[in-house]
């Protein structure tokens, strides 16, 4: 049996035996460790084997199912601003009544992808995205002076879409990036969850993907992780005007290659 | 007319040029207090049979007359949300003061209504609430336009027969507008943005022939079709005061997408208020004071209370179709 490479994992080599083989693939080659660990390992591994020497590296396996998810933040964007108008007798001179300035705030964001490789540089990709931020209403300019606020409600928003995905090759500490381009479904719900307005959802981005351990046999081929940012263009959905709307979006968490 | 009807004389409902005193039974419905509780002021069957008289005035022809009303009619029939006909019947000789069983709608001298344009009297079934007979006259103390495009100092008749006729099937006045008191006596209206605002947009004006969303919600939501129910939505709530109802208050919805402006009052003691008609979506809400110059344009003399700052609700409101937002309060503070 050979050495194991300590890359931050407390197993020691002894333990390693026939029944359940885990491979933690370096440079040097593929090392064993017991599978019985493989959850505690992921989350250790998570936190002590960063060190780029330490990552264990793949190339992509080409037809098997990557599974990924995570968390992050969905920027905010303008919705628009309209004016409560009345009518006047002068064409096109409104009386203003208020002024309502809308915005999509910032809010926290959770993911989660599927995707199969489709060559070594090529994969598609499906994500599910789910968010709650709040559609923000500032008032203001009132005619007969009531006071400034801003009005809230919580939004849910869901996003399904789907995309291709390219793979850039390797850096050289391992990491793996990436560049991705999609569109999809957009849902979003006002508070209550009793109106639903519906969109489309147009992306493209990039990230990074680290992976951390590997192994030749068993159900889990791969485990990393991975890091990406995306630039959504909205339209439909909760809007005001008809402009779309651009919300970045970055998310960080986990992927596993089945 | 039966044993429990009688007319409303006090109760007519007028377009004004400038608000004067009129007791009025006004606010997005026109209702009746009964022995069984309130009753709002409908047709039955939505059907509306109505002569015109015969007699016309300057630059207007009785056959005229009727043309323009027939057109301020279909303008609340083509509603496709609401399900109200009108029928003309002939023209009369009768006047519309008369209280004679038929709906009569004509020029009239009323002189001692020197700020009027027109108004609309009821004939009631009180038990039921049904609209028996409304007669509508329009002022001959002015001078009445039926150009296509408006004449300058002259009132529009479709204009005013669109605001009456409106009372007619039983719409109060709504308050989404502004007035100035003007220096020479009374108020000028500033801007609207419903028909059934109570003052004029003025001579020359044609701009009330055409239904702002206000007026459509009001009248569907008293003859509801083409979908209303299901396909709209109420927000609901009430406005308070130091932990008690705000009588008279005045609720406008503003949606977020569209700009439309919906208004309502709070009615009961509790300050309760119940918009419809809502497209659904997010709307702001917002809370005044009506002006103290049109407080008879609306409600009978009582306990309106109108000393309390405007004021936005802090959350926005959810109006779903098919039901109702769930109910809230907003507070307002004295001015």
């Amino acid at each position: 049996m050979s050495r194991l490479r300590q890359v931050g994992l407390p197993w020691r080599p002894d333990k390693a035996d026939s029944a359940g083989r885990f491979a933690v693939r370096t440079g040097s080659g593929a090392q064993v460790l017991r599978q019985g660990s493989i959850t505690l390992a992921i989350l250790i591994t998570c936190c002590t084997a960063w060190a780029p020497d330490a990552a264990a590296q793949d190339d992509v396996l080409v037809g098997h199912i990557e599974l990924s998810g995570g968390a992050g933040i969905f920027g905010g964007a303008a919705l628009g601003t309209r004016d409560a108008d009345l009518r006047t007798t002068t064409a096109n001179q409104p009386f203003r009544l208020f002024t309502a300035s809308s915005r999509m705030a910032m809010g926290p964001l959770f993911d989660a992808r599927l995707g199969v490789a489709l060559s070594p540089r090529y994969a598609v990709e499906a994500h599910l995205g789910y968010g709650r931020p709040e559609l923000r209403t500032e008032l203001s300019s009132d005619a007969e002076g009531a006071p400034s606020i801003t009005a809230v409600e919580s939004v849910d928003q869901y996003v399904i879409d789907g995309g291709l995905v390219l793979h850039l090759g390797r850096l050289g500490s391992g990491v793996r990036p990436f560049v991705t381009a999609g569109a999809g479904y957009l849902r979003q719900l006002h508070e209550g969850q009793v109106v639903v307005e519906d969109g489309t959802v147009f992306y493209a981005g990039g990230g990074l993907k680290y992976g951390l351990i590997s192994r030749s046999q068993g159900l889990v081929k791969i485990v990393g992780l991975r890091g990406d940012a995306r630039l959504n263009v909205l339209s439909g959905g909760i809007h005001v005007d008809d402009r779309v709307r651009r919300h970045a979006a970055v998310s960080g968490g986990v992927f596993v290659v089945f | 007319m039966t044993a429990h009807a009688r007319r409303f004389v006090a109760g007519l409902i007028a377009l004004m040029i400038v608000t004067q005193a009129s007791a009025a039974y006004a606010y997005l419905h026109l209702s009746i207090s009964t022995s069984t509780g309130t009753k709002l002021l409908t047709w039955r069957g939505g059907q509306v049979r109505w002569f015109a008289t015969n007699r016309g005035v300057s630059g207007v022809a009785p056959s005229q007359f009727q043309t323009e009303v027939e057109r301020a009619f279909a303008t609340w029939q083509n509603v496709p949300t609401a399900s109200v006909s009108f029928q003309f019947v002939g023209f009369t000789s009768a006047l519309p003061s008369q209280e004679d069983g038929v709906t009569v709608l004509g020029f009239e001298a009323e002189p001692d209504l020197e700020r009027v344009l027109g108004a609309t009297s009821f004939v009631v079934d009180l038990t039921t609430g049904d609209i028996v007979e409304s007669d509508v006259f329009f002022n001959t103390i002015f001078s009445w336009s039926v150009a296509t495009a408006g004449e300058a100092a002259r009132f529009d008749l479709q204009s005013v027969a669109v605001h009456e006729i409106g009372h007619l099937i039983g719409l109060g006045h709504s308050a989404l507008g502004e007035t100035e008191i003007r220096p020479t006596g009374g108020r000028r209206v500033l801007a609207s943005s419903a028909v059934m605002f109570p003052i004029s947009m003025g001579a020359g004006s044609i701009a009330d022939r055409t239904l702002q969303p206000d007026d459509i919600a009001g009248v569907s939501a008293l003859y509801p079709d083409g979908g209303f129910d299901e396909n709209t939505g109420a927000i609901e709530g009430r406005v308070r005061r130091s932990n008690r109802g705000v009588l008279g208050a005045h609720v406008a919805a503003f949606n977020l997408k569209d700009g439309t402006l919906i208004g309502g009052f709070a009615l009961g003691d509790a300050g309760e208020f119940q918009i419809k008609g809502l497209a659904p979506g997010a709307y702001v809400i917002r809370v005044e004071p009506l002006d103290d110059g049109d407080i008879d344009s609306f409600f009978e003399p009582g306990d309106i209370d109108i000393n309390f700052q405007a004021v936005f609700y802090d959350r926005l409101a959810v109006a779903p179709a098919g039901g109702a937002s769930d109910s809230f309060d907003v507070t307002v503070r004295p001015k």
